[in-house]
């Protein structure tokens, strides 16, 4: 397998404060890895430092063998980067359809959305989507209108809709029940393969229905890394993180 | 290098009514985020306050400055309590509405003192002029200088030396977390809007001998403060009395070397291009969003 | 209320449509029962500043971008369209083709280069789009690739206006200084004689009028517009799906700068002269509230916002009674719009449409009134 996307020597400080601090991290084309590590590990500093929400202080990050560290957010995506951020962002004002509309971005240019007017065939397909997500009769309602768990199934859509190469998913499951999070289990497995995919978790029950490769990050930077079993076997990781009971009870 | 002190002077006294009207814009922006569009007219009923000491009861201009931020402090506090605690997630609405607090004081104050000019008296003590490095300053000037200082020092020490101020501070950071602890974030509130209202009061009495009185004094006044806080970065008590010199220098200096339009002109564009490269101000440093 | 009507509701952009079409055929239709001239004028006037409200809404409303210096691109407009109808008169002083008199008064010998080309009228009258549009593309090139946002952005173009403001009354030499252009030329395009006091007027009003509405109406019902609304919502996030947030604002902000633009060159017919009043703050701020009244995420709110509102300031400052009290209840009547009203007038009818729509009359089904439900959550969310 190729490697899809490289972080080496990653690191970034606020004020002085080092959230990521020499983060290697290499993942293969069509792999799903896990990001797990106590708060504060740099997780979702990680995944910011990815989509080119925060800039790295220095270290690169190569994607498909472009260096992604310093362009700009929406460069990083048109390269095929996509991103779920732990605090579910959905446009609230819009409607869920317009919400898949605006992720469904093919053509991003300002003139070739401005001739484009009303319903296009793609329009089905997004319909499946809402559908896929159970929201398909909340299409015409304005998102602000959803709950919490429904907003969450929004933002997943948006990025199928997106349907970026590489999925950066922060926390996917938090708030949903347990049937949800398996249905958000069985979506991670179906990508797998033909997308690339990165979950921040703390669940572990989810982690280990999903996860090839389980990456641990402690203090900004990498503790360890290996299938579920040896993860949770490794000394370290079980005194900073998980604890005695390792992964499984947790 | 006579020139060169008066052109300095002349910009420092510029700067320091400047700071004066910043001073509770400041306040009030820098801690609530409020734009308080009204301000302005705030500025404008002290100096009616003032006038009408004077022509209504005798009352000298020194003596009616309590009177004035007193009262103007309580219309502060009424605004709050009345139409600002309803915009606090909705920054920029803050805008519209404090603008249209800021008409109808406009027009109140036209029609009970009418809309003609009025003239506030200098304190006579204060008429002469005084002999700094050899340039002539005229006192009122050098009142108006040591007057700002005192209060910019005691807005400091009640901002980050009493109780009050670390209570204000607490709910700046994070309403809720400081309502938890038990603080009347409310309270805080009304009362710090209250304390920026008298002081932008203070600055209309104060400025009142200066230029004439008119409902419409403000306006002018609102904007320019505007720009002062804007500048100096919008939680920094420092940074304001930094711009307000700056802003009062440049504006002094440009103004003798064209005239005063284009002086105004030019440190206007001269904002927008460091709104555009540094909006949170010239003397803040960058924070972990 | 049959089914057919529940569905016609149902569809937002139906609605719109069709609203935005009677409103129009009405404004179309209203020469034939008011018969005098003056009046016409008046309401053309409105018709104008409404114009320039409904530009300012798609920026503000659509895009997020609250402009404090609207009416910088409608003086712009306007002072495009005074000095090509001033070079139509023939100047007192120096006779045909010469100088205007207040250049002639201020001592200035020749024409400057940049009014030489207003001797040709669609120059004049592209230039009245192009020079709002070019600078409105500029400025908002040049704060939204630098993440200016919110506040910052009010201010900038707050200033921006002052600027533009103070250099018209500077340069009095070339631009007529505090008493602006004035005794004009008569507007003659294909033949056609614009009487500022002339139903000609009023209906070339009503057709740039009409046009400006439905082109931005378009704006706002292309993907772009669906974009610049997710923008407005959460300007962060539309990054992240690959758009160049930058652009898109730059182009709800330079079509606002364009119709604005139109709108200018439109008053300086109607009102028969230009001044720097036409780009002051007051003025600025007014089309602000005008849009903030009617409903600034709605065009047709804006326009109808500012029609209203303006024609009641020239009704009721002119009788007696009202004289004083007028701009006191402006005053108040706007900070309560402020507080309680954020979607202005339009945000009520857009909640009578959810409540009619969502309520039909034979069986109220299930999901229908679960949608009322989510209809009232949503008006008390938003108030």
């Amino acid at each position: 397998m190729t490697t899809h996307l490289e972080l080496s020597n990653l690191a970034v400080s606020f004020n002085g404060f080092k959230a990521v601090d020499g983060l290697n991290l290499k993942v293969a084309k069509g792999e799903l890895r896990c990001l797990i590590g106590p708060n504060g590990a740099g997780k979702t500093t990680a995944l910011d430092l990815i989509c080119g929400k925060t800039k790295p202080t220095s270290g690169s990050i190569r994607y498909r063998g472009q260096e992604l560290a310093q362009m700009e957010e929406h460069l990083i995506a048109r390269s095929g980067v996509g991103r779920k951020f732990q605090v579910p962002s959905v446009f609230k004002q819009l409607t869920v359809r317009e919400n898949l509309e605006v992720a469904y971005c093919k053509r991003t240019g300002v003139f070739a959305n401005l001739i484009r007017i009303g319903r296009t065939p793609e329009s089905d397909g997004l319909e499946k989507l809402a559908d896929f997500v159970g929201l398909v009769d909340f299409l015409d309602h304005p998102a602000s209108y959803l709950s919490h768990g429904q907003t969450q199934w929004l933002e997943i859509a948006l990025l199928l809709a997106q349907d970026s190469e590489l999925i950066l998913l922060d926390e996917p499951t938090a708030g949903m029940t347990s049937q949800e999070t398996q249905k958000t289990a069985d979506i991670c497995n179906r990508l797998k393969g033909r997308h690339t995919i990165i979950v921040v978790e703390h669940d572990m029950g989810f982690v280990k229905e999903i996860g090839d490769v389980i990456s641990v990050m402690h203090q900004g930077s990498m503790l360890a890394e290996g299938r579920a079993d040896e993860v949770s076997a490794n000394q370290k990781v079980r005194e900073v993180y998980l604890g005695k009971v390792g992964i499984g009870h947790a | 290098m006579e020139f060169f002190l008066q052109q300095i002077m002349t910009g420092l006294s510029i700067g320091s009514i400047l700071l004066l009207i910043a001073l509770g814009l400041a306040i009030i922006y820098g801690s609530m985020g409020v734009i308080n569009m009204a301000h302005g007219e705030f500025v404008m009923l002290g100096a009616y306050g003032a006038w009408a000491m004077n022509a209504f009861f005798g009352v000298g201009l020194l003596p009616s400055l309590i009177v004035v931020f007193l009262g103007v402090g309580a219309l502060g506090w009424l605004v709050e309590r009345g139409v600002i605690r309803f915009l606090y997630r909705r920054t920029l609405d803050t805008i519209l509405a404090t603008w249209g607090l800021g008409v109808m004081l406009q027009q109140m104050i036209r029609l009970s003192a009418g809309g003609e000019l009025r003239y506030v008296e200098m304190p006579s003590v204060l008429t002469g002029t005084v002999g700094i490095l050899g340039v002539d300053v005229p006192g009122y000037r050098v009142f108006i200088f040591v007057f700002v200082a005192a209060l910019f020092a005691v807005t400091w020490y009640l901002m980050f030396r009493t109780t009050f101020g670390t209570k204000l501070r607490a709910v700046v950071q994070d309403r809720s977390v400081a309502s938890c602890f038990g603080i009347d974030a409310d309270k805080v509130y009304s009362l710090t809007f209250a304390y920026g209202a008298g002081l932008a009061g203070l600055a209309g009495a104060l400025v009142a001998p200066l230029k004439s009185v008119s409902p419409e004094m403000g306006t002018t006044y609102v904007v320019d403060a505007f720009f002062v806080v804007v500048l100096g970065g919008v939680q920094s008590l420092f940074g304001t009395v930094a711009s307000a010199l700056m802003l009062g220098e440049l504006t002094g200096g440009l103004a003798y070397l064209w005239n005063d339009t284009i002086a105004k002109a030019l440190v206007l564009l001269a904002i927008i291009v460091l709104i555009r490269f540094r909006p949170q101000g010239l003397f803040v440093s960058r924070i972990r969003s | 209320m049959s089914n057919a009507f529940t569905t016609f509701l149902n569809n937002r952009t139906a609605v719109q449509i069709t609203v935005y079409a009677i409103v129009c055929g009405a404004i179309f239709l209203f020469p034939l029962v008011l018969d005098n001239d003056f009046l016409l004028n008046r309401y053309a006037r409105y018709l104008v500043l409404g114009m320039a409200a409904m530009a300012l809404s798609l920026s503000w409303g659509y895009a997020g971008i609250l402009n404090l210096g609207q009416a910088l691109s409608f003086g712009i407009g306007s002072y495009c369209m005074a000095m090509a109808l001033k070079l139509r008169t023939v100047p007192v002083h120096t006779g045909e083709g010469g100088l205007p008199d207040f250049m002639v008064w201020n001592n200035v010998e020749t024409l400057p280069w940049f009014w030489q080309p207003f001797h040709s009228m669609p120059f004049a009258l592209l230039a009245g789009i192009v020079v709002p549009v070019f600078l409105a593309v500029i400025l908002g090139w040049f704060m939204f690739r630098g993440r200016v946002t919110g506040v910052y952005v009010a201010i900038i173009t707050l200033a921006t206006l002052v600027v533009g403001n103070l250099l018209i009354i500077d340069q009095q030499r070339f631009t007529g200084g505090f008493n602006g252009i004035t005794d004009l030329a008569q507007l003659e395009l294909f033949g056609i004689e614009f009487d500022a006091y002339s139903k000609s007027t009023y209906y070339l009003v009503a057709v740039c009028m009409t046009v400006c509405l439905f082109l931005a109406l378009a704006v706002t019902k292309s993907k772009a517009g669906m974009i610049l609304q997710a923008v407005r919502d959460h300007e962060d996030r539309v990054r992240f799906f690959g758009y160049d947030v930058a652009w898109y604002k730059v182009l709800a902000f330079s079509v606002s700068a364009g119709i604005a633009g139109v709108a200018g060159m439109l008053y300086t017919v109607v009102m028969e002269f230009a001044s720097p009043t036409f780009l002051g703050v007051p003025l600025s701020l007014s089309i602000v509230i005008w849009c903030a009244v009617g409903g600034r995420q709605s065009l047709l709110g804006a326009l109808l916002g500012a029609i209203l509102v303006a024609g009641m300031e020239g009704t009721l400052s002119e009788s007696e009674t009202f004289l004083d009290t007028w701009t006191l209840i402006m005053g108040a009547a706007f900070v309560l719009v402020v507080l309680f009203l954020p979607n202005g007038l339009a945000g009520l009818f857009e909640m009578l449409r959810r409540r009619l729509a969502a309520q039909p009359a034979e069986k109220p089904t299930e999901g229908a009134t679960d949608a009322a439900v989510l209809a009232d959550k949503g008006a008390a969310e938003r108030s």
